[in-house]
Formats: structure tokens, sequence, C-alpha cells
């Protein structure tokens, strides 16, 4: 009975393996049978912004500049130009617009580093105010302590007015 | 401290606001091109309705309009009466001339735009695969590049040539040369 047991379950992993390796196997291939350059090329054009669709990369885009700047960059590959070459080709044509990651140089320095900076004011700003807040509390109990005996001894005095 | 906090926050407020009105009044469709003032990249490519090639570098020594089009572009329609008065310009002057560039387009679909709008009568390079459109940084039609008589490119005009175009921008540029030059 226990070999039966384990006969099935081994059946039912055998079958689960094979579903999932037939499901990838299409992908696997398809990547098994591209062009080795085509990774380069996948690289340079994900990084690139298809100039007629505003945030899209040449890669995605649908486009037919997109698609005609594919073929110039697969070309390039094919030629053996290198990566950092074949992104200032576009650089030079197109300006640093292309790229959808802005780079790390100039005014757009602010753009990368603005966001930090202005959150670590915004966090000493909310710092100080918190720090200010407690202060003012603990201010006020003093003060309303105060104000009770104050406000104590004003009763004791009227009441030993009354009695008299 | 009070008053240093209120100055602060109101100028955020002032950079936030200069930022928003400074970005309202550009036009996303005008991106700066860095070709200006460097040397303009060269083309041979086959001419449309013809056996021969055109080349830019032929052409040093004269200042040259370099018009990027296409049959399917529906600004070119609205541009083509003035460049249709321009290559009249063009025909009396020796300093200056067109080439047209049909880029991303088919023979016939060029062929029935020139019959519809008219024929200029300049040359137009042939560009299906925008190959040099794509070479000359240009994001759509119609695109149009200055190029000086030593094959810089001193100007991008991006939408429509508008009447009067050439006198009030191409023309200073030509006669600051020739003044320059003489």
């Amino acid at each position: 009975m226990a070999q039966i047991n384990i006969m099935k379950r081994l059946a039912q992993a055998i079958a689960v393996v094979a579903t999932i390796l037939t499901t990838i196997s299409p992908l696997a291939a398809k990547n098994l049978n591209e062009d080795p350059s085509e990774a380069l090329v996948r690289t340079i054009a994900k990084d690139l912004r298809c100039a007629v669709c505003q945030n899209q990369s040449v890669y995605e885009s649908n486009s037919d500049l997109a698609k005609d700047m594919l073929e110039v960059i697969r070309d390039k590959v094919k030629a053996g130009e290198k990566e950092a070459t074949i992104r200032d080709y576009f650089f030079q044509r197109y300006g640093d617009y292309i790229y959808l990651e802005p780079t790390k140089s100039g005014m757009n320095m602010l753009l990368w580093f603005g966001p930090i900076i202005g959150l670590i004011i915004g966090a000493l700003a909310l710092i100080s105010a918190f720090k200010k807040w407690k202060k003012n509390s603990v201010k006020t109990e003093k003060s309303k302590k105060e104000d009770d005996k104050k406000m104590q001894a004003r009763i004791d005095e009227e009441l030993k007015n009354i009695e008299v | 401290m009070k008053n240093s906090w209120k100055i602060i926050l109101l100028l955020s407020l002032v950079i936030i606001m200069a930022l928003f009105a400074g970005g309202l009044s550009n036009n996303p469709r005008d991106i700066p091109s860095p070709l200006v003032n460097k040397p303009a990249s060269n083309f041979t490519a086959p001419v449309l309705n013809s056996q021969e090639t055109i080349s830019l570098a032929d052409h040093k020594g004269k200042w040259v309009l370099v018009n990027f089009w296409g049959s399917w572009c529906v600004s070119c329609v609205a541009e083509h009466p003035y460049l249709m008065q321009l290559a009249k310009i063009a025909e009396k002057r020796d300093d200056f001339m067109i080439i047209g560039v049909d880029f991303r387009d088919t023979i016939e679909g060029a062929n029935t735009f020139l019959k519809r709008h008219g024929n200029p009568g300049y040359k137009h390079a042939f560009d299906p695969k925008q190959k040099i459109a794509i070479d000359w940084g240009v994001y759509g039609a119609p695109e149009s590049y200055l190029v000086d008589p030593t094959g810089m490119i001193k100007l991008k005009h991006t939408g429509p040539l508008y009447f009067g175009w050439f006198e009030k921008v191409a023309l200073p540029q030509i006669q600051g040369k020739t003044n320059g030059s003489n």
C-alpha cells in the first residue's frame, strides 16, 4: 500500500515538472536561438528614450522612429561598435533628452540629489517642530500646576472668610 | 525664528511657482538640437524619381536648407506652399539652395504628395529607413536645418516654415556670413 502511495506521489511530481518545463521551454528557446549580439542591442535600446513617445524606451516602443532607431543600434552592434560609442552617437544627435535616466552631471545633479536634500531639510524641520511642541506642552503643564496652586489658595482664603 | 520659517516657506513657494511658470511657457515639442554650430553629417542617398544620387558634401560653398518631410506628415502640407515660394527664391540666388529629405516614405506616397500639392523642383534625397533622419537627430516632420557654406549647421527649425521665414531668419545669417567674409 505504502509503495503504491510513493509511486502515485512520484507520478504527480513528474507531471508537475513536465508541465513547468513545457510551459517555459518556448521562452528559453527564444532566448537561446537569438543572436548573441541582441543582448547588447536590448541593453542599449532599453536606456534610450523613444523620441516621439515621451516616456517609452526605444526597445519597448512600437513607433516607426523607435523601430528604425533599433535597426540603427543593431547595425552598429553588428559592425562591432562599443556600447559607449553607440550611446554617444545618439547623445550627440538628440542631446541628453534621449536618455531615459538623466545623466549624473550638470543641472541634472539637482534632479538626482534635490529630493534627498529636500527630504533631509524636511526631516530636520519636523524634528525641530516636535522639540518645540514637547517644550511647549511641558511648559503648559507646569503653569497649569502653578495656576491650580494659586486657585486653591484663593479658595482656601474665601472659605476662611465665609467661616468667620 | 518664527519669521525665518515663514520666509523659507514663501521662498519655496516662489521657487515652485517660478518652475511651474517656466514649464508652462515651454513648448514640449521644441527640443533644442545639440547639432547647431556643429558640422553637418554628410549623406549620400538616391534622388527621388531619379537614377542619380545626391550628396550634401557636393554643395559646400552654398547655404543649404535641408528640409525633412514625408507624404504622411500633415504639417508638411501646411508648409508646402511656402516651400514652393522658397524654391523660387533659391532659383534666383547662387548662394542658397534647398535639398528635401523624404524620409520614412514610399516612392508612390511621395509622388502622390508632389502631384497633389505641387513639385517645388529641387532634389529630394529618398530615405525610407530614416537613416539620414536619425543621423541628423530628427524627431518628426517637418524639420529644417540651415547649413552654411563651410558645412556647419547654423540653425534648426522644428515645425512648418512660415511665409517670410527666409527674410526674417535665414537672410540675416547669410548676410552676416557675407559681411564677415568681405
